[in-house]
């Protein structure tokens, strides 16, 4: 009984091996996550490290320096290098000239010896990330020479800064392990993990199917003395194992994107340990079968390649969105929501993916739901299978 | 042998329009026999084809092959049948032995009296050249060699031939025959669909003439000629079919006019 199915399966693995477009889906696509995700790693890693290394290696470009000679003598003691800018600052900074500009406004030495106080600006272009984190480190500056005038001011009459802060606030962080700005990316991983449960196989299933149907060989093979369930198994089973391949691609993209991405403090390289690496692929396993499965049926009932190639290409992305949706706003996982395909999945590989804890009762729920959904899905692509119209599609 | 009684199969067409593609189709094709199935476009073979290959449940009547029922027994009936049907289509990234090698092991066949069935049958459809390409580019005649090989081999006693020399050159046409004849020779039992009328009547020793989902006249090549008083086999196939015999009168073509 299993023979049959067996021989099917193998001879579509065969098949699809060779044909570049399944060859692409399967083993190119998983790789777009860990590579966007190991650059965005290493970009937000690089930025970070600017604001926080030695200030030495900064340098602050000043529009009107001469006007505030001392704040510009403090800048500097501080380890930065001063760099003059003429002209008009908003568009030196406009024209990609400087990233940011401390801008020292004609009327400050007149207000300092008025009001006592004046008004600095700091000029820059905020579309650029790099120019955010630019500007943070001068107005940084600008504060500790604020900081220091308060202090000075507050010890000719007896005070310290502290007096006027009575409340002292410390953030204590429950997280498993110490919090990481970085950590922000691991949500990221199960959206494509999902995408690539979805994806992965798809290209077989379609060629499998609608494919084998075009191509006028769904008639002969039909006419072999297999039922039809054994055909629609080895199938299905062809398609799980691409699919699987594809994870598997995928995962060691992830963690070979993780060490080489980042450095330091920003690094990842300590995720995605070899547990739960296997804890991610058990919480697939299950989902695979989940989408494979609805990826014979849509094969199955659509007339054409090209139409089943247009369902199953917008197919993914329903499943990726409450993952998607978790980057921003996380849940907390429960276990009525374990049951629902995708989404249990979703949560337990978010918790696998960050080192939570993860409750072997919630892994339970989720396996078993969605592989009860997968059989119920695998009954009707049999019944599917078994009508005379599989020969023209309908 | 390959027994039929009173088929019928209706469909659901476009708009729920109720198509009966088979009225009542009844033949007998013996061992040892080419039995040639013809009829028009649009008569009932293929779905009668597909209902012996097990692709189809008839709604009334019943098949059998080798006595065993293609509804009630479809396997061990499949098992027992080889079919080369009008959609032939192969996997283009597979290569021919691969094609062959698929339908062996789907008929439980393996290992090295697998590969020897394989080598017989390229030998004898003249496949050795393409049996380790693959099938992306394989011509019609190429096509049909693979087709044909992975029908035959598990050595079926039945055959279904729809159209077996479709697209073939002279050579390979002539060359299909023989292979068709000695079939038959080998006591299997040949059923063969084709509306080349000349092909038929050098092969078949038996003819069922099928037109809108009925058998409108079985008999030898000869029989049906007595029967319709006419020699020539496509005449006596449009005679029977109920077509007409008018040949649409070619337009006259003026003589030209020379110039002076």
């Amino acid at each position: 009984m299993l023979a049959p199915i067996r021989v099917i399966c193998l001879k579509e693995l065969l098949d699809n091996l060779r044909d570049r477009r399944s060859l692409t889906v399967a083993f190119v696509y998983p790789l777009l996550g860990p590579i966007l995700l190991g650059l965005l790693v290493t970009a937000v890693s690089a930025m970070m490290s600017i604001d926080r290394t030695q200030q030495s290696d900064i340098t602050v470009k000043v529009a009107g320096g001469e006007r505030a000679p001392e704040l510009i003598a403090f800048i500097a003691d501080q380890g930065a290098r001063i760099e003059a800018v003429g002209g008009d600052p908003q568009a030196v900074v406009r024209d990609g000239e400087a990233k940011v500009v401390l801008h020292i406004p004609p009327d400050y030495g007149e207000r300092m010896a008025g009001e006592g106080r004046a008004r600095v600006e700091v000029i820059l272009n905020a579309a650029q990330l790099t120019a955010v984190v630019a500007s943070g480190t001068v107005t940084r500056l600008v504060r500790d020479f604020n900081n220091r005038h308060a202090r000075d001011t507050l010890r000719s009459v007896g005070l310290t800064l502290d007096d006027l802060s009575p409340l002292e606030v410390e953030t204590v962080n429950v997280s498993m392990r110490e919090a990481r700005i970085n950590d922000f990316f691991l949500f990221m991983v199960p959206p494509f993990i999902i995408f690539t449960v979805f994806i992965g196989g798809v290209y077989l299933a379609i060629d499998t199917t609608s494919g084998e149907r075009e191509r006028g060989s769904l008639e002969p093979l039909l006419a072999n003395p297999v039922s039809r369930w054994q055909v629609m198994l080895g199938k299905f089973a062809a398609a799980l194992i691409f699919t699987l391949m594809a994870l598997f691609v995928q995962l060691a993209a992830f963690k070979i994107s993780f060490s080489l991405a980042g450095a330091g403090p920003y690094s990842l390289a300590g995720r995605l340990e070899p547990m739960a690496l296997l804890g991610l692929v058990a919480v697939c396993l299950p989902l695979i079968m989940f989408a494979t499965a609805i990826q014979i049926i849509i094969a199955t009932i659509t007339r054409s390649f090209k139409e089943a190639q247009t369902w199953l290409g917008l197919m993914p992305l329903v499943p990726a969105m409450p993952g998607l949706a978790m980057v921003f706003v996380p849940v907390n996982p429960e276990l009525w929501m374990m049951a629902i395909p995708t989404y249990g999945q979703t949560l337990l590989m978010g918790q696998l993916v960050r080192g939570d804890p993860v409750s072997t009762l919630n892994v339970l729920v989720a396996g078993g739901a969605t592989m009860a959904v997968s059989a119920l899905l695998l009954w009707l692509c049999a019944r599917l299978y078994a009508r005379e119209t599989l020969l023209w599609g309908a | 042998m390959i027994e039929v009684e009173a088929l019928a199969k209706r469909f659901k067409g476009p708009g729920g329009r109720v198509v009966e593609a088979v009225r009542e189709v009844g033949f007998t094709a013996r061992d040892g026999r080419i039995t040639g199935l013809i009829g028009p476009n649009g008569a009932g073979k293929t779905t009668t084809l597909r209902i012996l290959c097990g692709l189809m449940k008839p709604d009334a009547g019943r098949a059998t092959i080798d006595g065993l029922d293609v509804v009630a027994e479809t396997r061990a009936a499949q098992a027992r049948l080889g079919v080369l049907p009008d959609n032939r289509g192969l996997y283009p990234r597979l290569t021919a032995r691969e094609h062959v090698r698929y339908f062996g092991r789907l008929h439980g066949l393996k290992g090295a009296e697998l590969e020897r069935r394989i080598g017989v049958l390229a030998e004898r459809l003249g496949m050795d050249d393409v049996l380790d390409r693959r099938a992306k580019g394989f011509s019609k005649g190429q096509t049909l060699k693979v087709a044909l090989a992975r029908a035959l081999v598990h050595e079926p006693p039945n055959l279904l031939l729809d159209e077996p020399t479709n697209g073939l050159d002279i050579a390979s046409s002539r060359a299909m025959r023989e292979l068709i004849r000695g079939f038959r020779d080998q006591g299997r039992c040949v059923v063969f669909c084709s509306h080349i009328m000349s092909e038929v009547a050098a092969l078949c020793d038996h003819l069922v003439v099928i037109a809108d989902g009925r058998v409108v006249a079985e008999g030898a090549v000869d029989e049906l000629r007595a029967r319709t008083g006419l020699q020539d086999l496509e005449e006596v196939f449009l005679s029977l079919t109920g077509q007409s015999l008018d040949a649409p009168t070619p337009p006259a073509v003026a003589p030209a006019t020379a110039a002076s």
